[in-house]
């Protein structure tokens, strides 16, 4: 007699392919978890005034070598009523989170940008979230900062801290200002004087993965390094659009050919 | 029959997500799609990822192209060709999860439904023709 052949049942390949889908998936996850660089501690007030200095020093002939570098120009026209700040000069508006990695890229070339009109007191090392895309992304804080300029005005919002807990909440004109021109809610919003504005950053953060502040502000002294490509590209955008609301003021920053240049796109 | 038409009716599905994030793509409107830590479909549709290599075409153009490809192919009895087909999908599909999760550490819940139907579709055609009943 013979023995009857004993045969698989079908539902045994589709299980198994489940198990098998499962199991990649919770490996992924392992990894993710093993190869997530840890956030690296703040830098001592001496140590971060070195890479402020070292950023905000840059000779104008690295920045016009580098022109709009690989920086993506989010800078969108506006026609509100001229935004003033505080102190009766054109108001540049920023509106971001300290756990927000594109709000951590994009403050680089803001500090960078800001800092040819003016100067920067109080900022500090921060990183983004460790649990967000582009993990740790160096960079510093708006929060408790002041800046002094006799063009523009810089004013802040940190909405919440790398953890996401409250910080600073803005201004019912700042809410509708960042509701009137980002209707998809990304932040860094940016307003120049409510005659430019954008959303996001103009570069991916994952050019600073893994970076130390004082590596990043080592790079930007290379033009050709990808961080000053990207971050000095950017700087570059964010000068031009300022200049255009200080009526080409001061002239040793705005009447380069490379910020003319990029004014002329901004329209 | 019935497994047929669920492998349809799956890849009619991903078409449908697959135009909706190419339409929006090129239309640059917000996307329908929660934010917070672990979920944000826009982090990861405009990572470096979200347009095939060497091009500005977004990578749901090859979901819309794949998933047009096997709704075709589930018109006809189930076979070796859909097997096939919804493996290179699902093998497609790993690879994006991978990005998603150790490139990116962040989850695109429209993606995710995409990929769930391929995997869906893949099981289907996996147990057509465990199941004996298989054409050439």
């Amino acid at each position: 007699m013979r023995k009857p052949v004993s045969r698989t049942p079908p539902w045994v390949a589709p299980v198994a392919v489940v198990a098998a889908v499962a199991l990649l998936v919770a490996a992924f996850l392992l990894i993710r978890w093993y190869t997530t660089p840890l956030a690296p501690p703040p830098l001592t007030v001496d140590a971060t005034q070195l890479v402020i200095t070292s950023i905000t020093s840059l000779p104008s002939s690295e920045l016009d070598a580098v022109g709009t570098g690989s920086a993506n120009n989010q800078i969108k026209k506006v026609s509100g009523s001229p935004l003033t700040g505080p102190n009766g000069h054109p108001e540049v508006f920023y509106m971001g989170a300290e756990y927000c990695p594109y709000c951590a890229a994009e403050r680089w070339p803001m500090i960078i940008a800001l800092s040819r009109f003016g100067a920067f007191t109080g900022l500090k090392t921060t990183s983004s979230s460790s649990t967000d895309v582009y993990p740790n992304t160096p960079t510093f804080t708006f929060h408790g900062a002041t800046y002094a300029s006799q063009y523009v005005d810089f004013v802040s919002v940190e909405t919440t801290d790398r953890n996401q807990n409250p910080l600073e909440s803005p201004t019912s004109a700042q809410q509708a200002l960042v509701k009137q021109y980002d209707t998809s809610g990304s932040i860094p919003f940016v307003d120049f004087g409510d005659r430019y504005a954008f959303n996001g950053a103009m570069y991916l953060p994952d050019v600073l993965s893994g970076m130390s502040w004082t590596a990043v502000g080592d790079s930007l002294a290379q033009p050709t390094s990808p961080q000053a490509k990207a971050i000095l590209g950017s700087a570059n955008l964010i000068t031009a659009a300022v200049c255009k609301l200080t009526a080409d003021q001061p002239a040793t920053v705005c009447s380069s050919s490379t910020i003319q240049s990029i004014e002329k796109t901004l329209g | 029959m019935r497994w047929q038409l669920a492998a349809v009716a799956a890849s009619v599905a991903g078409l449908g997500i697959s135009i909706y994030l190419t339409a929006v793509h090129y239309a640059g409107v917000p996307l329908a799609c929660p934010a917070n830590g672990t979920i944000s479909c826009e982090a990861v549709l405009s990572s470096k990822f979200g347009v095939i290599v060497g091009s500005t075409l977004p990578t749901s153009a090859a979901g819309i192209v794949w998933f047009a490809v096997s709704m075709l192919l589930w018109t006809r009895p189930a076979g070796r060709t859909q097997l096939a087909w919804s493996a290179i999908g699902l093998v497609t599909v790993l690879f994006l999860v991978y990005i998603e999760i150790v490139q990116l550490g962040v989850i695109c819940i429209w993606c995710s439904a995409a990929h769930v139907l391929v995997l869906v579709i893949f099981l289907v055609a996996l147990l057509r023709v465990n199941g004996g009943r298989v054409t050439p």
